[in-house]
């Protein structure tokens, strides 16, 4: 089945070489050969038509408006033993921990700037930082990460790296629980011979901590309403607000069904209007509260941050996680591990380069076409180069970009994605994939086994995002008893 | 329920049911065109009728100088510039259904999607009359699915409530509006053409789906006093306006416990307005004259209880 398969320099999640698959995916690898191409072919079909029917699509935009697409679906599953699961786990753990405990004290003393643990600039000239809005919020548990998304790779030498926290409003999770899904029914043969971790309770999990978070001054401290706060059908993950919603059993609510009167939110039904407790937005703190962000946001709840100051209701993520997720303070991660944990990193960054240091900026622009850069504030792939890939202009372009504004980007070594086997057009080829691990906060930290393993479909691509041609991929972590069968 | 939700399951039904009168009215007037080939001046008014029934004469003829069936059909069912046509229908369904995905079955918003995806990939300008009678036999059957997946699976609550008032009142409008529209067209013909209204008082009992039923009834003759009769007040045929609004008041009744509250005051007196009028209808011998003003009338009272509706439940 997999002949022709080329593993190359780069590390294969599932083979050792051209031959052998890894212990871990020899049973996987047994039960792909005894299917034949058209089997596969038609089944790869009917898994990318269910998607469609569904309508689990996100929106591209472009000039005329948006599209609706459906994430391409790759049907070679990622796996992973359990051991190497659970120091994911670990580490997702404590790095989602000491994310909260800078947030929580960059908002509040700003200790870990006082003791130069950070440089202040880098907090203070951060485009996502909202100190008048934010500085002096009580989130309750002292949480303001309700949901994570982390990004990993796998270097080389198939080592994890985190390569992205994201602490805003990550997305994806509806399409972890919907791969597993859409291959359970698909390919039920799989799952035969394998022992994974189900995902079936992780939703009461998510509910559980979104209900967790009562503000003060609720009125039913035992029974809180809470709600998603989605900017509508036209944002490109819609599907994922209503799913998860749905699964949570709460009103999926636009700004315009929400009102503040006398600092409470309320929402408008058809008996009249009923109060709000707790809401997990979806919408970025720009548009959250016309009076004190963009004022021409349509989107957001005029008034909502007074009522979260005075505690009478929560607001889930935090408003200014910004300031923690950017690419320049994702430099200082290991550093807030050590301060606030007093623990080694378990999970290592990539080398992050500051170009607002004359020095590296020099080393930096002498060996742009073996590096990437990133823009600190920029996400989904935009304003990104990938130095081994890119054309003499587009490195030409970053190059007067930097000496622009040295601080807006940051460099990295190319790190060589690890690669898995991706079924397309009736055959096998490699391609480079990474892995989004959603942690839940509360008062503590919960991590979702498995999570979102995106590819880049295109051969050779290093850009798994979805907006860019990127696909999924189910991703199973296997049970203690399953370990190398 | 949100307000927001109230109001797109509301709009949904209404846009899934005039796609189906909609197709419905157009597929009778295509083969009723094929037997009689009246042509002129005849075949004219009953193309502006159905223009009438289903969109706006006015309209169209701001786009096209003929009557062709072909262009008729085109407009009626694809026209995107006509709020009214078919696919506009299906699309804002699609649309509201997607605003209110977590509210509805699963299979609703699924089958939904289904025909608009299948929808997006063609070129309807080019298509033969069969073509679109396979069409608008799609739809028809399009829409039965639809009622089958709401009337077998969902909870017998709030959105569903909503969702069959909104039915029920585009069908009491639309039943209203069929008969205003023959009523015109049997005045005319009476003064210039002097042809037999009995083929106008046929149309408007297929147009509403209510021929075989009517024969059950009646004597094949078409007395337009029994045809009204009929299709307003005769309360075993499910597209008869107080078939419709009789339902609607029971819904009202479930969701208000009974009462009459000072906010559901307005709605109450609207639905009794229209249940007065069919008295009328049913007692009294009117002549065509005469009932040009109260279809009028009526249709508008049907008009104002879709709007008062709204109101009541905060979503106008």
């Amino acid at each position: 089945m997999l002949q022709n398969y080329q593993t190359s320099t780069f590390y294969d999640e599932m083979m050792e070489n051209a031959k052998k698959a890894r212990p871990h995916y020899e049973k996987f690898h047994q039960i792909l050969h005894q299917m034949t191409k058209e089997e596969l072919h038609e089944k790869h079909e009917t898994a990318q038509l269910s998607f469609l029917r569904q309508g689990i699509t996100f929106t591209v935009y472009h000039e005329e408006g948006g599209t609706e697409r459906t994430m391409p679906f790759d049907l070679v599953p990622i796996i992973i033993p359990d051991d190497q699961w659970k120091d994911i786990e670990a580490g997702i753990k404590q790095r989602v921990k000491a994310l909260n405990y800078f947030l929580e004290d960059v908002y509040n003393g700003q200790k870990i700037l006082k003791d130069n643990i950070i440089p202040r600039e880098f907090v203070e000239q951060n485009q996502y930082y909202y100190e008048e809005q934010a500085a002096g919020i009580v989130m309750p548990h002292k949480n303001h990460i309700f949901l994570a998304g982390i990004d990993l790779i796998r270097d080389d030498n198939g080592v994890y790296r985190v390569l992205e926290d994201n602490l805003r409003n990550p997305s994806g999770l509806s399409y972890v629980f919907q791969n597993r899904f859409v291959m359970r029914k698909v390919f039920p043969e799989f799952f035969f011979e394998h022992a994974i971790k189900t995902l079936e309770h992780q939703m009461l999990h998510l509910h559980s901590a979104l209900l967790s978070h009562i503000p003060a001054n609720a009125k039913e401290q035992d029974n809180p309403t809470a709600v998603l706060l989605t900017p509508g059908m036209y944002n490109s993950a819609y599907y994922d607000h209503v799913f998860l919603a749905q699964q949570m059993g709460i009103e999926l609510v636009e700004g315009q069904d929400l009102l503040v009167k006398g600092d409470v939110v309320y929402m408008k039904t058809m008996r009249g209007l009923q109060r709000v407790d707790i809401i997990y937005r979806r919408i970025d703190d720009d548009f959250i509260d016309p009076k004190e962000f963009r004022e021409d946001s349509a989107l957001g709840v005029a008034g909502l941050m007074k009522a979260v100051r005075k505690e009478n209701v929560a607001l889930v993520n935090g408003v200014g996680n910004g300031v923690a997720d950017d690419k320049a303070i994702y430099a200082f991660v290991p550093d807030m591990i050590r301060y606030y944990l007093g623990e080694e990193p378990l999970l290592p960054n990539v080398d992050t380069y500051f170009l607002s240091d004359p020095e590296v900026r020099k080393d930096v622009l002498s060996r742009l076409p073996e590096l990437v850069v990133k823009n600190v504030g920029a996400s989904g792939g935009y304003d990104m180069l990938i130095g081994p890939q890119a054309t003499e202009e587009e490195i030409e372009l970053f190059k007067q970009k930097i000496e622009e504004t040295p601080e807006q980007y940051i460099a990295q070594p190319t790190i060589q994605l690890s690669r898995a086997p991706a079924f397309q057009k009736e055959r096998f080829y490699p391609c480079h994939v990474d892995l989004r691990v959603y942690a839940i906060g509360s008062d503590h930290v919960h991590v979702m086994p498995g999570g979102l393993s995106r590819v880049a479909l295109k051969e050779g691509s290093l850009v798994v995002n979805s907006s860019q041609g990127g696909g999924g991929k189910d991703t199973w972590v296997l049970k203690e008893s399953d370990q190398y069968a | 329920m949100l307000s927001r939700v109230a109001s797109s399951l509301f709009w949904m039904a209404r846009n899934i049911e005039r796609a189906e009168s909609n197709a419905r009215v157009l597929e009778s007037r295509l083969i009723n065109a094929l037997e009689i080939s009246d042509y002129g001046i005849v075949a004219d008014q009953e193309w502006e009728a159905v223009l009438e029934i289903c969109a706006s004469a006015d309209d169209y003829k701001a786009k096209h100088k003929e009557y062709e069936p072909k262009l008729v059909s085109y407009y009626l069912s694809f026209d995107r510039d006509n709020i009214n046509s078919i696919i506009n229908c299906l699309e804002n369904a699609r649309a509201n259904a997607r605003a209110v995905r977590d509210n509805i079955p699963e299979e609703l918003w699924e089958v939904l999607n289904e025909h608009y995806i299948s929808f997006q990939s063609e070129q309807f300008s080019n298509w033969s009359t069969k073509q679109v009678h396979t069409f608008l036999q799609e739809v028809k059957l399009l829409s039965l699915a639809l009622q089958g997946i709401i009337e077998s699976s969902m909870l017998r609550e709030e959105a569903y409530y909503f969702i069959k008032v909104g039915k029920w009142l585009e069908r009491a409008e639309k039943t209203a509006r069929i008969l205003n529209v023959t009523c015109e067209k049997t005045l005319e013909a009476e003064e210039e053409t002097h042809t037999d209204h009995y083929y106008y008082w046929l149309s408007a009992l297929q147009f509403a789906n209510g021929y075989s039923a009517y024969l059950k009834r009646y004597p094949p003759t078409m007395q337009p006093r029994h045809v009204l009769s009929f299709l307003i007040s005769h309360e075993q045929f499910p597209r008869s306006i107080e078939y419709c609004i009789e339902h609607v008041k029971e819904v009202v009744m479930k969701l208000e416990d009974g009462q009459v509250s000072h906010y559901s005051e307005d709605l109450f007196s609207a639905l009794d307005n229209v249940t007065n009028e069919f008295m009328k209808i049913k007692f009294k011998e009117m002549s065509t004259k005469e009932m040009g003003p109260f279809l009028d009338r009526f249709q508008n009272d049907c008009n104002r209880i879709s709007s008062v509706f709204a109101n009541t439940y905060y979503f106008a």
